[in-house]
């Protein structure tokens, strides 16, 4: 479905407000502070790309189960569903989606069992408590509430392209840039920005970071200098977090003090 | 749910069946596609997904629209726009006899929902009469994509055996594993010819050879010439050396020469040959298309 971005329910449908946003969060924010909010969200968008990882799944598909996750929150209080079970769900449906094939439920949830063990035990202690009827009956709700708007365009493409202009040999800054791009993965980026402005900024970054003057090719870009200035802003402010955070330290109490369902799994 | 209610089934889907319904609210007819997990470890099954998908982002009046994806329990029941029938149905109705500017407008309104579809860079891979939907106005429309795809991520190998065989071309018949928007243009060229037969199918094969034969016999076996990639094919074998010895005229005699001239350019063996579907509509039988409805 590449190439019509326009017409597309991601641009028509997904392309939120900031105060829309501030709004929709409200409810959590009440609990958390909005670093707090941003920091578990964080730590969720690592464990989708563990995840997809560990099940071998492409770039492409970890980054849109990302944006699923975020989408669903973006409408949702963490207290609707837990982030522990929507974010292996988000795993399955875009890899459904983007026709990677059906993971097996089992190899999801063994798969969940042994990252919350071997990478994440500094932020569960417990086992991960869900299993398949969990994430299938999740799914239905996940569905819904993207209003079946499944697919999403990502940032990787248009960077490929504008890398290519930039000209050949240019291999150092297209994996520098990508990186950046899976790390705006971690702010509200991709629900805020059309994704071709989002690679736009992140190049920019990436050629801050290699000391790169493009500034005449960049000038010739047809694109609102603005956005790209506030997108940068965005990937540096989480340079920023990152800088200053231990997530090993602090995330259980992050993850204690987030509002949570009443109906605690049971097995 | 409770806000339709149930009247007849219509019939069975790629993955589900289907009911017609009423919205208690609006009294506006629906078609109820009902999503069957049979398989419990599937979840939500990847050509219901495909369908949801790509019927969201494909908003035209050619293509039938999903207005709506509703849960109860365990199952997922897609709210369609309901048509009174399919062309399969149509062609049952008539007696043999249509009428020459249904044929062209039919065939317009399918070239322009597919032009649409490739413009989306969708392929719907499985077009026969039973997957295109009429209503009253003499509207048709595009349906069941459940094996449709976006062909957009670069080359992967699409699953053989996805086209019903008689609207199948010769490369796919052959084991084409990469194949773009020129399957869709010869199952058109197909339905077209069964249009201006008033429901008499072009290629009626009943297995893969026999459906090779029947094209062979009527366009005539390609050669290297005319298909230089054809012996590569995966499931290549040589086939008599037909000549075509039958003409376009007596397949369809009720036909006229532009109608015949379009026709020959949809039914190219050579998959990289066959006219696209935005050429199509620009050939000159459209000339003087009349879409009013009838």
């Amino acid at each position: 479905m590449a190439g019509n971005f326009w017409q597309s329910s991601h641009y028509q449908q997904w392309i939120l407000d900031k105060q829309d946003l501030v709004r929709e969060r409200q409810l959590d924010l009440q609990i958390l502070s909005e670093e707090e909010y941003q920091k578990i969200g964080i730590f969720f968008s690592n464990f989708i790309q563990i995840l997809g990882e560990q099940l071998k799944l492409k770039q492409q598909v970890i980054a849109t189960a990302t944006v699923y996750f975020k989408r669903f929150y973006a409408r949702n209080s963490l207290k609707c569903i837990d982030p522990l079970l929507l974010s292996p769900t988000c795993v399955f449906l875009a890899s459904k989606v983007e026709e990677f094939g059906v993971i097996s439920n089992s190899r999801l949830i063994t798969t969940c069992q042994t990252v919350l063990k071997n990478k994440l035990n500094y932020a569960y202690t417990q086992e991960f408590p869900y299993r398949t009827n969990h994430i299938l009956e999740c799914e239905f709700y996940l569905l819904e509430n993207l209003d079946c708007c499944l697919i999403v365009f990502q940032p990787y493409r248009p960077l490929l392209q504008l890398v290519q202009d930039i000209g050949q040999h240019e291999d150092q800054l297209l994996a520098l840039a990508w990186r950046v791009v899976n790390d705006s993965l971690r702010t509200d980026l991709s629900l805020l920005y059309p994704p071709y402005q989002i690679a736009i900024g992140c190049l920019q970054i990436a050629c801050v970071i290699m000391q790169k003057d493009l500034k005449s090719w960049f000038a010739e870009l047809n694109v609102d200098i603005d956005k790209i200035q506030e997108i940068s802003r965005y990937i540096i402010n989480l340079f920023e977090l990152w800088k200053s955070y231990d997530e090993k330290k602090d995330i259980q109490g992050l993850l204690n003090k987030m509002p949570k369902p009443k109906l605690q799994p049971t097995r | 749910m409770q806000k339709y209610e149930k009247l007849d089934k219509i019939g069975e889907g790629t993955y589900g069946t289907v009911f017609k319904a009423k919205n208690r609210e609006t009294l506006e007819i629906v078609a109820l596609k009902r999503v069957r997990l049979d398989d419990d470890d599937e979840g939500v099954p990847s050509s219901a997904l495909r369908e949801i998908c790509l019927l969201k982002e494909l908003k035209h009046k050619n293509i039938v629209r999903l207005y709506d994806v509703l849960h109860s329990d365990k199952k997922l029941v897609l709210v369609f726009e309901h048509c009174d029938q399919d062309l399969k149905k149509y062609f049952d109705s008539l007696n043999g006899e249509i009428d020459p500017n249904v044929v062209k407008s039919f065939m317009f309104q399918l070239l322009r929902g597919l032009a649409f579809c490739h413009s989306h860079n969708v392929l719907h891979r499985d077009l026969k009469p039973q997957n295109l939907l009429i209503n009253k106005n003499g509207e048709l429309k595009l349906a069941d994509f459940g094996l449709a795809r976006a062909f957009g991520i670069p080359v992967k190998c699409y699953s053989a055996e996805v086209v019903t065989l008689w609207y199948r071309p010769p490369d796919v018949l052959f084991g084409a594993k990469l194949y773009t928007t020129s399957i869709d243009m010869w199952s058109a060229g197909c339905i077209f010819a069964e249009l201006a037969n008033a429901g008499r199918p072009l290629f009626p094969g009943s297995d893969v050879d026999d459906q090779l034969k029947r094209i062979f016999k009527l366009l005539g076996t390609p050669t290297d010439e005319t298909w230089p990639n054809m012996t590569t094919l995966p499931d290549f074998k040589p086939m008599p050396m037909y000549q075509p010895n039958m003409t376009l005229v007596q397949v369809v005699p009720k036909s006229t020469t532009k109608m015949r001239d379009l026709l020959q350019r949809l039914l190219v063996c050579n998959p990289s040959h066959r006219i696209s579907a935005e050429q199509a509509m620009s050939h000159i039988y459209f000339a003087d298309i009349n879409l009013l409805p009838k």
